[in-house]
């Protein structure tokens, strides 16, 4: 099989991604390597994975899990609990991660504070059980290991026989980088790829014929961030702004009708409350908030290497001078404002939250509780100073050749390469 | 007898396990939706969604206060206007009773507006209170989405009936009943289910499935991915469960031990411990890395001892031989009499299929997944190759051409397994259901239209 991917990743880490879509090629690539502890399912359900039982104490803080038998990495040796504490325990230093007794099949997690969301944690990609060679490369426990490795070029996977969750149906698996949305779209068409990212679409938009497209769940949020040392320090000026947003244009054109209006950090599928965070723009409420000031000319950056956000920052800049505010684009200097994307990594809300208060720079969300309500409370609570303006969620989307069968990506964007098979391999 | 080149292929089998794709995932949900509308929402008003509105009624009059208000409803759930009626409704006369009464905009002292909403596992009902001049206010209340019901089928000449036995979130690859009288279900009626741990056996009691023991399919090796297993219930023993690369054998006394070995010993074609004539059954040796049978037979069909590999058999006996029903890898049919292997390509069947008794037509009937009766060509052409359903049709073969004996039942999700019951009376069909992702063990048995 052949897959082409738009980023070109010098190192196979999960952590050195620096746009979404770097992110998301980078994810699909350790994930065919890698497994978790523990998996999670889009409604937030932990799933097992190299864990298939786990139990915590009542005060979240003590996590005891038990390993599948017989896993073992690619290079043969165990996937035991002191192997996996040996590769958990450096990715966080503020937990406790050990082999629970001479038996190989118990691991302990120990945290300094209570961790609800440990679970959804351990099912992130960045904690996926990775061991390394000697020349630095990831050794995982999943179907496909890794054949061959090009820095910036190429990557290839063979099959792994005797993979604990079944042998691949696919031998092996080329993936192509540094292949534009555009460069995709003309391989699979000519029978060059068999699977490739591509620019979400409205459902309404005519598919491309012949091939089988997939949409994930909105897993990304575009919002406006305001730097530390913005001139905006107003929060009638921020709140302004963000009242003279017309997000709908934006939405149907620049965006192709794929994107979810929004004023809120999760999306709806994953909290059902994103209606109390009004999207609506107001330029009369607006104007009224700004009637006795003068505010300063704001400069709002993007970033260059996201295809739609010149159009979108122009398209709000527009929007903030019907409203009084002047707004100029520009990627030089200072900004007040930036444009930016962050994928949500995780459809657990909680820790979703959190990751990505933690990616737009703002305080870790204060949870009291597990409900609903305790979620749109913290989320509220990070959004009061208008710091940061949502504006759509996003979700990813993929496309597979006539000759791909079994492709289900799963909803929040992952391939599910290993149960995929090709038409001319019968 | 297997050699590599008997395992050059490995797919997933026929069983429109095709690609998602966004249309089809839409009108997928949207039709989970309309008929969670359909059949559930009107029951849940008046429990669960009840409590709910009471709950969000409490919220709102202590965060609104005694008095009159505008109360706006709007839906964007999956709830159908008679639910979200019944729940503005229940929503006015809970708030009535705390003092709040909802009235026009003109004779109110603020507005609610509350959005009937939904997250994947949960309605959620937000309230924006708004009272003068005051700051809005923001309650919610949650509550857990019911699952989606499953439509019902109908067929035509020959009917086939699916009687639901049981489900569990975990693949089941087999399973069999056990004390039936007369075929039907009953208190004290037995129910073997095969899953790749483990074989459950349950006991009918009081109208459900309870758990009477629990045996572990002990196995060295791993498992292939597309698992496949199959139990068969023998007489000097409650059963025998084969599993790639394993057999498992249960004990004949209580309490039910299982005992299971490494083992690539061929796999019985058919559930009879012998056929018609008294000889052995023919086996055939299963690919313990893959999801087929090699294709090597001990006994073999007659003279013929090796077939292409293959994902299922079937036996259609005749009044001087036994003409046998091969579904292979690459996607053909194989009628073979045991003298002459005839391929059949282009007949657009799953990889299933069983051979089943009954009182209609030739007395004997082929079971055949979907596969090609959904046209897979019209669905990609289309973009829409993965369609959420299966279908299973009965088939007549009084020569070798195979008579359409039935309409297609239809299925909520795909086929992945099918196997015919000890009696041959009746068949298995494990299905994994689109929409919660379980499997459903159902027993498909045939009845005379006329």
């Amino acid at each position: 099989m052949r897959v082409a991917i738009q980023s070109s990743p010098m190192t196979l880490d999960a952590n050195t991604s620096s746009t979404p879509a770097d992110y998301w090629d980078m994810v699909r690539l350790l994930s065919l390597v890698g497994d978790n502890l523990v998996g999670i399912d889009a409604e937030g359900r932990p799933q097992p994975a190299l864990a298939n039982a786990w139990q915590e104490d009542s005060t979240a803080r003590h996590w005891q899990f038990t390993l599948r038998h017989g896993v073992n990495f690619h290079d043969g040796t165990p996937a035991s609990a002191s192997a996996i504490a040996l590769i958990l325990g450096p990715l966080h230093p503020d937990w406790n991660v050990r082999a629970t007794s001479a038996a190989a099949d118990s691991l302990t997690i120990d945290t300094e504070a209570s961790a609800p969301t440990l679970l959804a944690e351990l099912a992130l990609p960045r904690n996926l059980i990775l061991a390394h060679n000697a020349a630095g490369l990831p050794i995982g426990t999943s179907p496909f290991r890794i054949a061959d490795y090009q820095p910036g070029k190429l990557l290839k996977l063979a099959a792994v026989e005797d993979s604990w969750s079944g042998r691949p149906f696919l031998d092996a698996i080329e993936i192509e980088f540094g292949k534009s949305l555009r460069d995709q779209a003309v391989a699979l068409e000519l029978g060059r790829a068999d699977v490739i990212a591509t620019a979400p679409r409205s459902a309404n938009a005519s598919p491309r014929m012949r091939t089988s497209s997939s949409m994930s769940l909105p897993v990304e949020l575009m919002a406006l961030v305001f730097a530390p040392n913005s001139k905006a320090q107003d929060v009638r000026l921020r709140q302004a702004l963000a009242l003279s947003i017309d997000r709908k244009p934006i939405q149907s054109v620049l965006l192709k009708g794929a994107a979810e209006p929004t004023a809120s950090i999760l999306p709806n599928w994953m909290t059902g409350y994103s209606a109390a965070f009004s999207a609506q723009a107001n330029v009369q409420r607006a104007k009224a908030l700004l009637a006795d000031s003068r505010p300063p000319a704001l400069t709002l950056s993007y970033d260059p290497r996201d295809p739609q956000a010149q159009l979108i920052a122009e398209r709000i800049a527009l929007n903030a001078r019907e409203a009084g505010i002047t707004v100029q684009v520009s990627l030089s200097g200072p900004d007040d404002i930036r444009l930016v994307r962050i994928p949500l990594p995780t459809p657990d809300p909680a820790l979703a939250l959190r990751e990505a208060a933690r990616q737009l720079s703002l305080s870790p969300p204060v949870l009291h509780g597990k409900s609903v309500e305790d979620l749109f409370q913290a989320e509220h609570g990070l959004l009061e100073d208008s710091s940061v303006i949502p504006l759509f969620h996003l979700p990813v989307a993929s496309a597979a050749s006539p000759r791909v069968h079994g492709w289900a990506p799963d909803r929040l964007g992952g391939w599910n390469l290993a149960d995929v098979w090709l038409e001319n391999s019968r | 007898m297997k050699t590599d080149a008997h395992i050059a292929r490995y797919n997933q089998r026929n069983r429109q396990m095709e690609s998602r794709s966004e249309t089809v995932l839409r009108l997928g949900l949207f039709v989970s939706f309309l008929l969670a509308s359909l059949f559930f929402p009107s029951l849940l008003v008046a429990s669960n969604f009840g409590d709910t509105a009471r709950q969000l009624a409490d919220r709102i009059a202590v965060a609104s206060g005694p008095g009159t208000v505008e109360l706006e409803v709007t839906n964007r759930s999956s709830l159908d206007d008679k639910s979200v009626r019944e729940v503005r409704s229940a929503l006015q006369s809970q708030l009535r009773v705390r003092g709040v009464s909802a009235a026009a905009a003109d004779q109110s002292v603020g507005t609610v507006a509350v959005v009937l909403s939904e997250s994947l596992r949960e309605y959620v009902w937000t309230a924006e209170i708004t009272i003068g001049s005051d700051a809005p206010r923001v309650v919610l209340v949650s509550l857990p989405r019911a699952l989606p019901t499953t439509l019902l089928t109908s067929a035509l000449p020959i009917t086939l009936k699916k009687t639901f036995l049981f489900s569990q979130e975990q693949p089941i690859l087999d399973a069999a009943l056990v004390d039936t009288s007369g075929g039907a279900i009953s208190a004290g009626t037995h129910l073997l289910v095969l899953d790749p741990t483990r074989i459950a056996v349950y006991r009918q009691q009081s109208g459900h499935w309870e758990l009477e023991a629990s045996l572990a399919t002990q196995h060295a090796r791993n498992f292939p991915r597309d698992v496949r297993g199959r139990l068969l219930l023998r007489r000097d023993h409650l059963f025998d469960a084969y599993l790639p690369g394993t057999i498992c054998r249960s004990s004949n006394t209580s309490p039910l031990t299982l005992n299971c070995v490494a083992s690539d010993d061929p796999w019985p074609l058919t559930p009879t411990e012998k056929d018609e004539n008294g000889l052995s059954p023919v086996r055939a040796f299963y690919a313990p890395a893959r999801n087929f049978f090699t294709g090597a037979l001990s006994p073999g069909i007659g003279k013929i001892s090796t077939v292409p590999s293959f994902y299922s058999a079937a036996a259609l006996p005749r009044s001087s031989y036994t003409l046998w029903v091969l579904a292979a890898a690459d996607g053909t049919i194989h009628m073979i009499d045991g003298i002459t292997d005839q391929a059949v390509r282009g007949a657009r069947w799953g990889s299933d299929q069983a051979a089943v008794h009954s009182t209609c037509g030739t007395g004997m009937q082929l079971l055949v997944t979907g596969g090609g009766d959904m046209n897979r060509d019209t669905y990609r052409d289309n973009d829409d190759r993965e369609n959420n359903r299966d279908t299973l049709r009965a088939f007549e073969i009084p020569d070798r051409d195979p008579i359409a004996a039935s309409s297609l039942l239809e299925f909520d999700g795909p086929i992945a397994a099918l196997w015919p019951d000890a009696s041959l009376t009746s068949a298995v069909a494990i299905v994994k259901h689109a929409d919660t992702g379980w499997y459903e063990a159902n027993r498909i048995s045939i009845t005379c239209a006329n």
